[in-house]
């Protein structure tokens, strides 16, 4: 509105108003001024809004998160071949249809896992020179002894005591090891069930073990019956069947004797003898002296490992030890460590186990066969003798009688025992080597034999062990003062006694070993000496070890007393040893040399009457 | 046995893991044969899941890892297949839905047979996975070649020790 504009009043008049009306003007217009300033402009302009335009949100913002494929990064231990082998050929047995009676059973208990005793397990531990991952591994990764053992894979005749199953895995993991248990533990088992183990898991492929010559008999037939499935050579035979086999592939176990290692070693060219992964030395003292040609020849066979076995007390002779331990090859060429370091190299890499110290684990009677191979002189003393013993028998006819055939079998025998013309005997040689190492360890043994000729001829010969004789015809007044002396001199190891003597009353249980020179014809007789010297209950310990010439009349003997026994055990059970009629009757006397029982007598008893007469 | 003889024959597999001082999950596979001799091992390195893993995962983190990611792994490189694989525990079980082969877990005697189908073998208890029935029928089958006598259990002892001894040694060589 213009400042200047005067609003004018006007006032209404009405047409019907006739009178006249003062009017006056009044001036309503005011006059306002501004005030002059910078923000009036400002003032005057409107504030600037800005739109913006929002949208909405449909859905809202997200964050993934996947699990990550990760990666994994593994490592593998593939366990070496292993090579198979046929499974050993079915016995064949003569009567298919007796089976064993098994013994009266307990009736268990509710098996519950959390409840049953947990049984000792002997895990193998890797050795402590094995510094690669995979060979510690291969090591842990082995299932414990006692179920590799006990399963089906791997057959073993009989379970090993807790001691041998800690020898066994002592072994398998060692490249240097003495074994060095007291003789009777059974060191032969172990090393074949180390050695069987080895081949089994791929760890070996060729296995060389030497042993004196009247025990390779002995270390075959233990190969059978412990390892039955691993095919094993003996080295034997003339030059160039020997040089095959030697060099024929793909056998895992070779024998031979210490001779004919020698022998044959130096037949091969330098570096041409064959390298095998393991060897083997039984009687390991053979090498006791480091400058022998045995004990050279033992050291430069080439091989991966190398064990020892001897059951002397080794560790006592350290002029010994110094070469045992070149051969395993843990001590220097020509070293000679001083007692600290003898001392050390003990504890590392020897396993001596004594009976006492196992006894409580061992049964109170251990019966051991030592099969031996007879010598030369003695072979053909003996063969000899049958041949003509033989013929001579046939020539009687019908004059014959079992009277006859019994004193074949009985001039035989005596062969075995020595040779009468030389004077040799392998029987004896191995008495010998076992007394030397229980005298060495303090032992004391009994010898039971038939004749007492035997045993005087005997007594000669083990003088070096303060040999004592008990038999018929020693006097009665000298009887109690040499079993005193036996058991009190602690220079007197061995007693020779005769089946027939001793009555009740002898006290030998300190004795804790029997040697069964020749055999009775009763294996209830043969108990009885045996039960002279231990009481079954009682608590010492005692190992039998028999004697048996391979190839010869005790031999078959043995095997006929051991069918008869077997068979027995089938049909009535264990623990009738003493029934008299385990002994051999006409028709299996005859039957020793193929001879008909011309009588037919049946099942009688035969044997001498009665034991010889105390 | 001849060769042939003995690829028909069965092999086991036993799966089990432990940790190492980070809280890294070392896993290991044993396949040995019927009577628990080994045949071949395979071994992890550490698996260390990271914290958003541990978060999110919780409580089935470990089954998780032990299934589809250690054990998976394992049998895919693993050499000689096993027949059946064993876990001790049944939460590894769904293990099975990632391998081709039956998949069994170590239970206790008094276990409700309901979950799943429960077999005796050797001197254990199995359960299978409940989802796959057929693997019961399969192994039941080929259980007379494990013997009686086997513990099942003992090689997983076997494993841990070989894999606490993979844990020592500085450097593993990766597979």
């Amino acid at each position: 509105m213009d400042a200047d504009e005067r609003p004018t009043v006007i006032s209404m008049s009405d047409s019907l108003l006739s009178a006249d009306v003062e009017c006056v003007a009044t001036p309503l217009a005011l006059s306002t001024d501004i005030y002059a300033a910078g923000l009036n402009s400002a003032l005057q302009r409107w504030s600037r809004s800005d739109a913006q335009s929002h949208e909405m949100l449909a859905a809202p913002m997200v964050v993934g998160w996947r699990p990550p494929r990760s990666r994994v990064v593994t490592f593998g231990l593939t366990f070496p071949e292993a090579i198979s082998f046929l499974p050993p050929p079915a016995e064949k047995t003569d009567e298919p249809n007796l089976q064993r009676l098994a013994p009266p059973q307990v009736e268990p208990e509710s098996i519950l896992d959390e409840v049953a005793p947990k049984k000792q397990v002997t895990r193998l531990k890797p050795p402590k020179d094995a510094l690669s991952l995979e060979d510690r591994l291969f090591y842990l990764l082995q299932p414990p002894l006692q179920t590799w053992l006990a399963g089906q894979e791997l057959i073993m005749p009989f379970e090993p005591f807790p001691f041998q199953y800690e020898g066994i895995a002592w072994l398998f993991s060692r490249d240097a090891a003495l074994l060095a248990d007291e003789m009777g533990l059974g060191k032969t088992m172990q090393t074949i069930t180390a050695i069987r183990l080895l081949v089994r898991s791929g760890q070996v492929r060729r296995v060389l073990l030497i042993c004196p010559k009247p025990l390779l008999p002995n270390w075959q037939r233990e190969f059978r019956m412990w390892a039955e499935e691993l095919p094993f050579v003996v080295v034997e035979g003339d030059t160039d069947r020997r040089k095959i086999t030697w060099t024929m592939p793909g056998i895992p176990v070779l024998l031979a004797n210490y001779e004919v290692l020698v022998r044959d070693f130096a037949a091969f060219g330098d570096g041409e003898f064959p390298k095998f992964d393991l060897v083997v030395l039984d009687e390991a003292q053979r090498i006791k002296n480091r400058d022998s040609l045995t004990a050279q020849t033992a050291r430069a066979v080439p091989r991966r490992r190398s064990w020892a076995l001897t059951g002397t007390p080794i560790e006592n002779r350290p002029e010994e030890l110094g070469a045992l331990y070149e051969y395993l090859e843990v001590i220097p060429p020509r070293g000679t460590p001083d007692l600290k370091q003898l001392q050390t190299l003990a504890k590392e890499f020897i396993l001596r186990r004594t009976k006492d110290l196992v006894m409580k684990d061992l049964p109170p009677r251990l019966d051991r066969d030592e099969i031996l191979e007879l010598s030369p002189e003695q072979r053909i003393a003996y063969d000899q003798a049958e041949r003509d013993g033989v013929v001579h028998l046939n020539e009687l006819g019908d004059q014959i009688s079992v009277q006859h055939v019994f004193e074949l079998v009985l001039r035989l025998k005596q062969i075995t025992n020595w040779d009468p013309l030389t004077g040799e005997s392998t029987k004896l040689d191995r008495l010998d080597a076992d007394m030397e190492e229980i005298a060495a360890s303090g032992g004391k043994a009994i010898l039971f034999s038939q004749w007492t000729k035997c045993i005087d001829w005997l007594a000669v010969r083990m003088k070096p062990y303060g040999s004592l004789v008990y038999h018929g015809g020693v006097p009665n007044r000298q009887r109690e003062p040499i079993l005193k002396r036996f058991k009190e001199d602690p220079d007197s190891h061995i007693l020779l006694m005769s089946y027939g003597t001793g009555a009740v009353g002898l006290n030998l249980q300190f004795a804790g070993y029997v040697f069964l020179y020749d055999r009775w014809w009763n294996p209830a007789v043969e108990d009885q000496a045996i039960n002279r010297a231990h009481r079954i209950g009682c608590k010492s310990q005692v190992i039998v070890t028999r004697f048996i010439c391979k190839d010869t009349i005790e031999e078959r003997i043995d095997r006929v007393l051991r069918e008869k026994r077997e068979l027995f055990a089938a049909i009535l059970g264990e623990g009738d040893a003493t029934n008299r009629s385990l002994s051999m009757n006409a028709s299996e006397i005859f039957g020793l040399f193929d001879l008909r029982a011309r009588h037919g007598k049946g099942t009688r008893s035969i044997g001498p009457a009665t034991p010889e007469a105390a | 046995m001849s060769a042939v003889a003995t690829q028909d024959q069965l092999r086991l597999g036993f799966l089990t893991a432990v940790e190492d001082a980070d809280g890294g999950i070392v896993g290991g596979l044993l396949v040995t044969n019927r009577f628990g001799r080994p045949l071949e091992f395979q071994c992890t390195t550490p698996v260390r899941p990271n914290r958003t893993q541990q978060i999110l995962y919780g409580p089935t983190l470990r089954p998780y890892l032990l299934t589809e990611v250690i054990g998976r792994t394992l049998l895919e490189k693993v050499g000689v297949q096993p027949h059946l694989v064993l876990t001790e525990s049944p939460e590894l079980l769904d293990l099975r839905l990632h391998v081709p082969m039956p998949v069994a877990s170590l239970v206790a005697a008094d276990a409700d047979p309901a979950d799943g189908v429960v077999m005796v073998l050797g001197q254990q208890r199995l359960r299978f996975h409940a989802d796959f029935p057929q693997d019961g029928r399969d192994i039941e089958r080929r259980k007379d070649q494990v013997p009686e006598t086997a513990d099942l259990k003992e090689p997983f002892e076997r494993i841990r020790e070989a894999l606490s001894e993979t844990l020592k040694m500085p450097v593993a060589k990766a597979g």
